[in-house]
């Protein structure tokens, strides 16, 4: 199951006024003689006694009180409480909460476990997006299978704007990475224009516009990249996770999405020699190194460090499903593209 | 005739209404009426004009002879649908740009805020939850003010622009507590809303907004124009809150503070701000001009989505309101 920060898998609770704390992700499912608790992808079962005794105490379960107080509250002995709660916290669903949580420092490749798997778990939703399944069926309409594509082209052209500040304004132990990610990436929006110039322009696509939403992830990106090296990685990493197909099945769904759209976009053959083009440059680079040396190069992080690169990696997943759904909605409802700046006489 | 496609460029259109086996196309300063044809040939030459392909291919796809073709594209320039890119443009005075600008606010209002959402919600088929959600948005946004007109000053150079623009944040700078009070009339608790997080499209507008004060006080300021221009007619957005609140049950106390927040951003008259700004400028070139124009066009667009956003997650049940931060131990 998941990994967690040294103090909260701890198995053994000890007595020192811990505070059982059903964590907040956790969806409680009571049915006859048995308790589902689900939590991300994850699902624990209890069953006899144990589903009993979570039944009882789940109310109490607040972080107000300590094993001690919920025991006397319940009439039922701590230690029973004590072992249930124990396994309850080694499998990450309860928290057992004490003074001590604001100053444990989590280590970097602790923190790597804890960021990959939630990440993997806020990906999903980006994943079930409509676009995908209207890409592949080919109803997807020609502006937003184009637009799909300068999206994507400004997504990548904008390491220039997110990996320059990132490298700018790096910590002394980020900074070679982040200088080394700076001059590894920065060629790649071409890769992209030269899909787009079988179809347009080289001015035109030099001077096309962004969708709002793309400008949001870029923007979002130079926002973090500016405020904390670290965590503007942890978020970068969460889009990296959706380029690095290095594993056998995950390559396989992107062959296929590609053979797709060849099929039934004819006209996007260029295109998808550049997509192809580009996860190979990437995969070649290897990038999905990158943030593991980060994390063990990155000294210990206090609570508050984690939750904000944490929180950093969720926003970039709402701003990457927002990405998403700027193409889907934009240009299926205006169907211009490629989108050209105003000028005095346009309006 | 020697012609190619990037001598012409279409002009934005608002909005294509059938009509009697017509299509009527509303710019921003006039209507053209095309038959079905016409608008059909009109739409091949749009996607033809920023493409790869020639002279040679538009006629095939119009079907047209290509000694005709040329001919075509002029009857639609006559018409307005289409501009030359060739021609040469001059500089203009601040308050030149500001007359440009007046005349297509109103369209551009117009596209900001033809977002099915706002029918939905005045017609009865929206909630209670939707316009919450709307108001918590709100907050954020009025409060991520804080993130950018203070960052506005800093990149101005002019000591007078900067001055207009010192006071109009020191004017703004706490306006997010009308609707802390709004929701707090709605029975949230104070930390519930100051310790949310904002949709990443409310997010984006502040993020865009410092993107523009970086770039150029100007469009920064024609940003900060059109948000204005969506408060500063009182008649334009009363109906909407009102109107919600008698629909959905939303409490008297709740709206009454908005409506003080809207009666004193016309109190402050922030909607001349950007006249007062334009009226230091002496010229501006006209790249600079397109430029400031096209932030102006970028916010109205921000405007659009983020109503996307909101209504998209505040209408699903399971969503939480408000959004909180993720914590590693209590999530």
């Amino acid at each position: 199951m998941s990994a967690q920060p040294s103090h909260v898998a701890s198995s053994a609770p000890s007595s020192g006024g811990e505070r059982p704390f059903l964590k907040r992700t956790v969806i409680v499912s009571h049915q006859p003689g048995r308790v589902v608790l689900q939590r991300f992808s994850e699902e624990i079962e209890l069953e006899g006694a144990a589903a009993q005794l979570f039944s009882k105490m789940e109310g109490q379960l607040d972080g107000k009180s300590s094993i001690e107080d919920i025991g006397a509250r319940l009439q039922e002995k701590p230690a029973r409480l004590r072992a249930l709660l124990g396994q309850l916290a080694k499998a990450g669903v309860v928290s057992l909460l004490s003074p001590a949580d604001d100053s444990t420092l989590t280590t970097g490749m602790e923190f790597y476990a804890i960021h990959k798997e939630r990440c993997l778990y806020w990906l999903e939703e980006v994943y079930r997006h409509p676009l995908w399944q209207k890409m592949v069926s080919g109803t997807a309409s020609r502006a937003q299978v184009l637009g799909f594509a300068f999206e994507k082209y400004h997504y990548i052209e904008a390491a220039f704007e997110h990996m320059g500040i990132a490298a700018a304004n790096a910590s002394p132990e980020m900074m070679p990475h982040l200088a080394r990610h700076f001059i590894e990436e920065y060629t790649h929006g071409d890769i992209y224009r030269r899909g787009l110039r079988s179809l347009f322009p080289d001015d035109v696509i030099l001077h096309s516009q962004p969708l709002p939403s793309t400008r949001a992830l870029v923007n979002y990106l130079n926002e973090s990249a500016q405020r904390g090296s670290f965590a503007y990685y942890a978020g970068n990493e969460l889009l990296q996770m959706t380029e690095n197909t290095g594993d056998a099945d995950a390559g396989k769904s992107v062959d296929d999405f590609y053979a797709a759209m060849r099929k039934h976009y004819p006209y996007t053959d260029k295109l998808i020699d550049s997509f192809i083009a580009h996860t190979k440059a990437d995969q070649a680079l290897g990038h999905a190194d990158a943030f593991l040396l980060m994390c063990q190069s990155v000294p210990p992080l206090t609570r508050r460090e984690v939750n904000d690169a944490l929180n950093v990696a969720k926003n970039m997943a709402e701003h990457l499903l927002l990405f998403m759904d700027g193409i889907d909605t934009f240009y299926g409802r205006f169907g211009t593209v490629p989108r050209l700046p105003c000028d005095l006489k346009s309006e | 005739m020697n012609i190619s496609q990037r001598q012409f460029r279409a002009k934005r259109v608002y909005e294509v209404t059938p009509r009697d086996g017509r299509r009527e196309l509303r710019l921003s300063d006039r209507i053209v009426e095309l038959g079905e044809q016409e608008f059909d040939w009109y739409q091949k030459v749009r996607s033809w004009l920023p493409s790869v392909r020639g002279l040679a291919d538009l006629s095939h796809d119009l079907a047209m002879d290509e000694g005709k073709v040329p001919k075509f594209l002029d009857a639609l320039e006559n018409s307005g649908l289409l501009y030359r890119t060739d021609a040469a443009q001059q500089p203009m005075s601040g308050i030149e740009f500001h007359q440009k600008f007046s005349a297509v606010l109103g369209s551009w209002l117009s596209e900001a805020f033809e977002h099915p959402f706002w029918e939905r919600m005045m017609s009865g088929k929206g909630s209670a939850r939707l316009f919450t959600g709307w108001l918590i948005e709100l907050y954020h946004y009025t409060k991520n003010a804080n993130r950018h007109m203070p960052l506005s000053c800093a990149h101005s150079h002019e000591k007078p622009i900067k001055q207009l623009r010192a006071k109009h944040y020191a004017e703004e700078w706490n306006h997010y507590h009308y609707f802390m009070k709004s929701l707090k009339a709605l029975g949230f608790t104070e930390p519930q809303i100051a310790d949310s997080v904002p949709l990443p499209m409310t997010l984006a507008l502040s993020n865009f907004m410092r993107q523009a004060a970086r770039q150029d006080i100007l469009a920064y300021s024609i940003c900060s124009a059109v948000l204005e221009g969506t408060t500063t007619d009182r008649g334009t957005y009363s109906p909407y809150y009102q109107r919600s609140a008698d629909l959905y049950g939303v409490p008297q106390e709740a709206v009454t503070p908005i409506f003080a927040h809207l009666d004193l951003d016309v109190k402050y008259q922030h909607s001349d701000l950007f006249k007062d700004i334009l009226e230091t400028v002496p010229v501006m070139s006209p790249e600079r001009a397109s430029l400031v124009l096209d932030y102006g066009h970028q916010l109205v667009e921000h405007i659009w989505l983020w109503t996307d956003n909101i209504e998209k997650y505040y209408q699903v049940e399971s969503n939480m309101v408000p959004r909180r931060p993720f914590d590693v131990v209590l999530d």
